[in-house]
């Protein structure tokens, strides 16, 4: 699956980061679209979290709600993306602990707390296999920018 | 001697009266099979509504993002018979270790029964993982 993503989605998933993380926390993103045309991102999602500088944990309660709502909006989870203070990569921690862990499911790091330049430059991009490892895969194979 | 003539009440009004006794009786009957009627219909109307508010067997809905699927469940089935057919369904998830089940913000206990856990038809039941984290 490629999914088409505007800049301005984008642009947004960064100003969560900085406005949120401030260069010293790690916080999170989800990437949204319709079921009935999901490889358009339609939304940029950011999660009600505790961050740190070395990770983050999703709020329970806001999860629950927020499950109801991709119930109620026929929407489905495409990429999480979420930042680390200095390399991308997919940690221990990140490979275990997905919102969703469907094979072909996404998650994007975007390094030094998102305070580079917008865009992927430096990015890692992992996807779940059908054996629930994830296995890194190339961004411009999965997301195209319209 | 005279024979007395005169009879009262006649014959014809004792009669009468014995018809009546007869027609008495029967209704007295019928009354007593209605009134067993009654009791029957009024024993199956509670049994219903029993059924009704505590169904064995019922339909509930599983949501995983953001998709709904219906599950029939029986009420001494355990979470973990429903959680395991959830995964399935909505599968391949090569992780179910990590899925729950959640109604009403709380997480099931996998042990407990359908019954237990106070999962009652259409419920609309959250599978989600237990936790969902980052880190270096």
């Amino acid at each position: 699956m490629i999914y088409r993503l505007t800049q301005g989605m984008l642009d947004t998933t960064f100003e969560h980061f900085r406005h949120c993380g401030r260069g010293r926390d790690e916080c999170q993103a989800l990437w949204v679209s319709p079921w009935e045309n999901s490889e358009a991102i339609t939304r940029v999602v950011h999660p009600m979290h505790v961050g740190t500088f070395g990770g983050f944990v999703l709020d329970d309660a806001w999860l629950n709600a927020f499950w109801l709502e991709l119930g109620d909006t026929n929407c489905g989870i495409r990429v999480q993306v979420h930042t680390h203070p200095h390399e991308a990569f997919h940690s221990e921690t990140d490979d275990a602990f997905p919102i969703i862990h469907r094979p072909g499911f996404l998650s994007l790091v975007i390094p030094n707390f998102a305070l580079g330049p917008v865009g992927f430059d430096d990015a890692y991009l992992t996807e779940i296999q059908t054996d629930g490892s994830w296995r890194q895969v190339p961004i411009e194979s999965r997301l195209v920018m319209t | 001697m005279l024979e007395n003539v005169c009879r009262y009440p006649s014959e014809a009004v004792v009669e009468r009266l014995r018809e009546a006794e007869r027609g008495l009786e029967t209704a007295r009957e019928k009354e007593r099979e209605v009134q067993k009627e009654i009791v029957e219909a009024e024993a199956m109307v509670a049994k219903v509504i029993e059924e009704i508010e505590n169904p064995r067997i019922f339909t509930v809905e599983v949501l995983y993002d953001g998709v709904k699927k219906p599950f029939e469940v029986r009420i001494e089935e355990t979470v973990k018979h429903l959680l395991d057919k959830a995964i399935r369904a909505f599968g391949p998830l090569p992780t179910p270790h990590t899925l729950s089940l959640y109604k009403d913000g709380k997480e099931l206990p996998d042990t407990q029964t359908i019954k237990e856990v106070g999962i009652k038809p259409c419920d609309v039941l959250l599978l989600r993982p237990s936790k969902v984290k980052g880190g270096v």
